[in-house]
């Protein structure tokens, strides 16, 4: 018998980790090649691992609810024959991502792992944690030879277990600064995270194991354009936790070498995203003038896709600025984001409150960076109104008795949809998105309404493509589908992306306004309250009319609020008088 | 255990009272830990009983009396009486001062100060003697153990300290009185300190040494400025020459030397002071209890957390080897007792700096030109002499420089080499540019007061440059 051990394999584009859910397996258990072994959960989806060979497991390396970082040993089996074998590692396994579809399963996940750099990375990555792992006070290595540091400098390095030989200095004569020992300590997970997101875009069509691989070379103009027009967006590193990305501070601290350099370079420091904060402040190290500047160095590269894979993520988004991309249904690949370390700045006080403490992973950060992203990218504006539902409501009430017949379940919702992507035809501008990089407004011309389904892992926003060519039993067909999916977790990632517009409905839990965050990078939300008998007043007489109220959120930058507000009375007139909806 | 005996325990046992080891006692109680210090003789160890502070004291005193005496120049005629054994009170002063201020340190930090000898025992214990007979033994137990026993003066052959004339620097900065005519044996920074010091006072000073020059080590330019001033105080020297010994002829001691070649040498003295270096003292440590042994040159070998090879001992100081200077004691007893603490320091200072006291000062402090360039840089060098220095002038000096080492290409200050009054205060700067890794514009960039032996260093930065204003630049 041979050990041989088995790494958690790749789970989709730029995902580092994932929480281990159980187990399908014991150790001892003899398992067959294929055989699903352990559940996984990443931020989008609940993935299969499947063993990749025949053999006995000797070992479980991870309990349930622990987090696994991709490429982590997981599992260690015993393998009959091959004696003389030396142990030998099998990361090779395609993963059967429920979202993974066989014909895009042409390569092996070796093929990547061959092409590109970020496994390397990792792999220096985790060599150096087993290096560093060990308590600071016996074995924090103390750099050898010279290395030009402040002794705090090489205090922190110490505390952090960081070798300051293998830091990269950034401060003047290439001294190396604290931001330079933090950005190196972080980047065990962060250079991880975002070289696995190279990984992914620059290799998208060689990783057969993720649908992204269905990106099409012709579709590189669309996911250009998504990449560079979210790296602007995407300034903020790793523990930025409220920067703003899209740079346009009042006041910004930095250091009078930082402000030269940014002089030199010709950068605005005030459009530089911070990576750090002093004393609430956003302070500009140099590196992030030298990151801002180049624009493109591999850090840059790496994060600007990260970027958008953040917000095309599973948890709450349809992202897909790529709008040329004409493909029904074949949006931008950008599936799942890079881990930041999130929230250093804010952490602070929190951290020594006691109470239970429960990870901050998986879909609920997911929610937490895109909402984030959006709501301090985005100048939200707000609009409210409210609408006679009366026919509203009888006209449902007819097509959901017809609709039963068929075993259709129809909602206010496929109506709703009708009359927003009416609306939108009306109004391009809140169909669109900010591609800040080119400084350019993508009209698009497709209409993706996301639908916000609350799940118990938190939010979700599955898409409905095309919406406005789909009739109301489709779409009823289509919600209803998505939902439930999402809800136990079997939507496919790409069901997630690319939309253009997002309604929620909040009704449906209760409440009457809400000022709803924008699925970023789209311009709009729409919120709808419950239909429910209201005061009403016809004719000069208050008398009891169902009505419906709604909320709606449009990103200021691309929509003034008139425009919102002539939206949403297109929206109402199609909604007081359903009828009309026919004529569209 | 012996019956009779006091056990107690303690999380870290400090050997030595010294600036490493009273330094790493105040620090390790600071840390929370339980600490004992060990002394067996006074607190302050060999730097303020019987080295830096007395002789620095002693230095002061020979500098206002031969400055007031050699002051025509400046209209001011003088011929100061010396009271030797006034000063050696004054001093005693100073001493008692500082050393009452460390023990009363200690105290107000926690720490549980005993007057003994250790010794070890096993790893974890070590048993303390009383001095003076009857006083008894106690074993204390320990978690961790630093070891700060310094060092002591070295004996040459043919020269016993325990003779009448023959001085260590010790015995010398206890005398009440001073010899007219003194041989001085070595020509390191002690014996120059000493003979500067001496001649000051009006002693007759013949230094005889082995090596071609004072102070070995230095660069060319720091040993001429310091022989040449020593002569003009009267200072003879003789290089190439080792002591062989020594033989009271009723007028005088006389010291036979010898040259390699073997010819020989006789010099006429009233005593004779043997500097030729410290040693470790580790003899009385049983050191074998724990399976420690002193390396070839007597020293405890240390990792970089001043750890020795028996995990929880540590040593600091003298006896952990050179350079054997106690603010290096006292960073080592630093790291020595955060580590025991649990905590991540490490001996990584990019730099230790040195002074030596004599006239003018010295002090150095990380890389000159030719070990940056052994260590593989490219090294550009910036200098100010301080003949050009409107504050030296003024303080009537005119010797001596500022010159600072810095890699080409960072520019980043690798070290500094000063010459001149106060030469061991503005070394600070330096040596706070090499820990810093500034580089010469930032040194250059920083605005100093004028008229200060300060601005020196920022004109030194300059000339680096290629761009100092007082001097020319080359």
């Amino acid at each position: 018998m041979v050990e041989r051990t088995f790494e958690l394999p790749d789970l989709g584009e730029g995902i580092a980790e994932g929480e281990l859910v159980s187990w399908l397996v014991a150790e001892g258990e003899s398992v067959v090649e294929d055989q699903v072994i352990a559940e996984v959960e990443t931020d989008k989806a609940l993935v299969e691992i499947p063993s990749p060979q025949e053999g006995t497991i000797a070992r479980l390396h991870y309990d349930e609810g622990e987090i696994v970082p991709v490429d982590a040993v997981f599992v260690t089996f015993d393998v009959a024959g091959e004696e003389g074998e030396e142990v030998t590692d099998v990361a090779d396994g395609e993963v059967a991502d429920e979202s993974s579809e066989p014909t895009e399963t042409a390569e092996t996940a070796d093929t990547v792992a061959a092409e590109t750099p970020g496994v390397e990375s990792d792999e220096a990555a985790t060599g150096e944690d087993d290096v560093e792992s060990a308590g600071p006070a016996d074995d924090a290595p103390v750099p050898s030879g010279r290395v030009f540091a402040a002794p705090s400098t090489r205090s922190l390095a110490r505390e952090l277990g960081v070798d300051l030989a293998a830091v990269d200095g950034s401060g003047p004569g290439g001294r190396v600064t604290d931001a330079d020992v933090r950005a190196h300590a972080d980047g065990t997970s962060a250079e991880a995270a975002s070289a696995a997101v190279v990984t992914g875009s620059a290799a998208a069509t060689a990783d057969g194991t993720e649908s992204a691989a269905t990106v099409a070379p012709a579709d590189a103009g669309a996911v250009d354009i998504q990449e560079g027009g979210a790296a602007s967006t995407s300034g903020p590193a790793a523990g930025a936790p409220a920067s703003t990305p899209t740079a346009d501070r009042d006041r910004t601290l930095g250091m009078p070498a930082t402000r030269r350099l940014a002089d030199e370079l010709g950068v605005d420091l005030d459009a530089v995203p911070a990576s750090e904060e002093r004393e609430g402040e956003p302070f500009v190290t140099p590196e992030d003038v030298r990151q801002f500047a180049a624009g493109g160095s591999a850090d840059t590269a790496a994060e600007s896709s990260t970027a958008p894979a953040e917000t095309t993520e599973a948890g709450a988004s349809t992202v897909s600025v790529g709008g040329e991309d004409g493909g029904a249904g074949e949006t931008a690949p950008e599936v799942s984001a890079g881990r930041k370390s999130s929230g250093a700045g804010t952490g602070a006080d929190v951290e020594a409150r006691s109470g239970e403490r429960v990870p901050y992973r998986g879909v609920r950060r997911t929610i937490g960076e895109q909402m984030a992203q959006s709501k301090y990218t985005a100048p939200h504006v707000s609009h409210h109104d409210e609408f006679d539902a009366t026919e509203l409501v009888e006209l449902r009430k007819e097509l959901a008795a017809v609709a039963d017949d068929e075993g259709v379940k129809l909602t206010y919702l496929p109506l709703v949809v009708k009359a927003v992507t009416a609306a939108l035809q009306e109004y391009p501008y809140l169909n669109s998105s900010l591609d800040e990089e080119n400084e350019e407004i993508v009209l698009h011309d497709e209409y993706n309404v996301g639908i916000a389904v609350s799940t118990d892992a938190g939010l979700m926003v599955p898409v409905i493509k095309n919406a406005d060519e789909k009739g109301l039993k489709q779409l009823a067909e289509e919600i209803q589908d998505l939902a439930e999916r999402a809800r136990n977790r079997k939507i496919k990632p790409e069901e997630m992306q690319g939309g253009t517009f997002t309604i929620t409905n909040i009704g449906v839990i209760g409440g009457e306004f809400s000022s709803p965050i924008i699925n970023h990078p789209e311009a709009a939300i729409f919120a709808m309250g419950p239909i429910k008998e209201r005061p009403w007043v016809v004719d000069s007489e208050v008398v009891a009319r169902e009505t419906m109220r709604f909320s709606m959120s449009v990103d200021h930058r691309l929509v003034d609020g008139a425009d919102a507000a002539r939206f949403s009375n297109r929206v109402k007139e199609l909604l007081v008088e359903p009828s009309r909806l026919l004529l569209e | 255990m012996v019956m009779g005996d006091i056990a107690t325990a303690t999380d870290l046992l400090v050997i030595g009272a010294g600036p490493g080891g009273y330094v790493a006692a105040i620090r390790g109680a600071q840390k929370g830990l339980d600490t004992t210090l060990v002394e067996k003789g006074a607190f302050g160890g060999a730097c303020l009983n019987r080295g830096c502070i007395p002789s620095k004291a002693f230095i002061h005193g020979a500098d206002v009396a031969h400055d007031a005496a050699n002051a025509e120049d400046i209209g001011i005629h003088a011929d100061p009486a010396v009271d030797m054994s006034r000063m050696q009170e004054w001093k005693s002063g100073v001493v008692d001062q500082l050393t009452g201020g460390v023990e009363k340190l200690c105290k107000a930090n926690g720490v549980s100060l005993l007057e003994g000898t250790a010794s070890f025992e096993d790893e974890h214990t070590a048993r303390i003697a009383h001095g003076g007979e009857g006083q008894g033994m106690e074993t204390v137990e320990f978690e961790h153990a630093v070891v700060a026993t310094g060092s002591r003066p070295i004996q040459i052959p043919g020269f016993d300290f325990a003779d009448d004339p023959v001085l260590s620097s010790e015995d010398l900065l206890a005398m009440d009185s001073l010899p007219d005519r003194l041989v001085v044996v070595g020509a390191g920074y002690i014996g120059m300190e000493l003979s500067t010091m001496l001649a000051k006072l009006g002693t007759d000073v013949t230094v005889v040494e082995m090596l071609d020059d004072v102070l070995p080590g230095y660069e060319d330019d720091v040993q001429r400025t310091i022989r040449s001033r020593a002569e003009d105080l009267g200072i003879e020297f003789n290089f190439g020459e080792g002591a062989t010994g020594w033989e009271d002829t009723g007028d005088g001691v006389v010291v036979s030397t010898e040259t390699e070649d073997g010819e020989t040498a006789e010099y006429l003295g009233d005593a004779v002071l043997v500097a030729v270096g410290r040693q470790p003292v580790t003899d009385t440590l049983e050191l074998e209890s724990i399976g420690l042994e002193p390396n070839e040159n007597g020293f405890l070998a240390t990792d970089d957390r001043a750890r020795t090879d028996v995990e929880n001992v540590f040593a600091v100081g003298d006896v952990a080897g050179e350079p054997m200077l106690a603010h290096k004691a006292s960073a080592e007893g630093i790291v020595a007792a955060e580590v025991a603490a649990g905590e991540p320091a490490a001996l990584d200072q990019q730099a230790i700096p040195a002074a030596v006291f004599t006239d003018p000062e010295i002090a150095t402090v990380g890389m000159t030109r030719e070990e940056a360039e052994n260590d593989g840089f490219d090294p550009v060098v910036g200098e100010m002499p301080l003949r050009a220095s409107g504050r030296a002038l003024s303080m009537g000096e005119s010797e001596g420089f500022v010159r600072i080492v810095a890699d080409e290409e960072s520019g980043i200050v690798l070290g500094g080499q000063l010459v001149g009054p106060n030469a061991s205060e503005l070394v600070a700067e330096v040596a706070l540019a090499v820990e810093m890794s500034a580089t010469l514009e930032d040194v250059a960039g920083t605005v100093h007061t004028h008229p200060t032996l300060a601005e020196a260093v920022m004109e030194a930065a300059e000339n680096a440059q290629g761009q100092a204003i007082h001097t020319l630049n080359r």
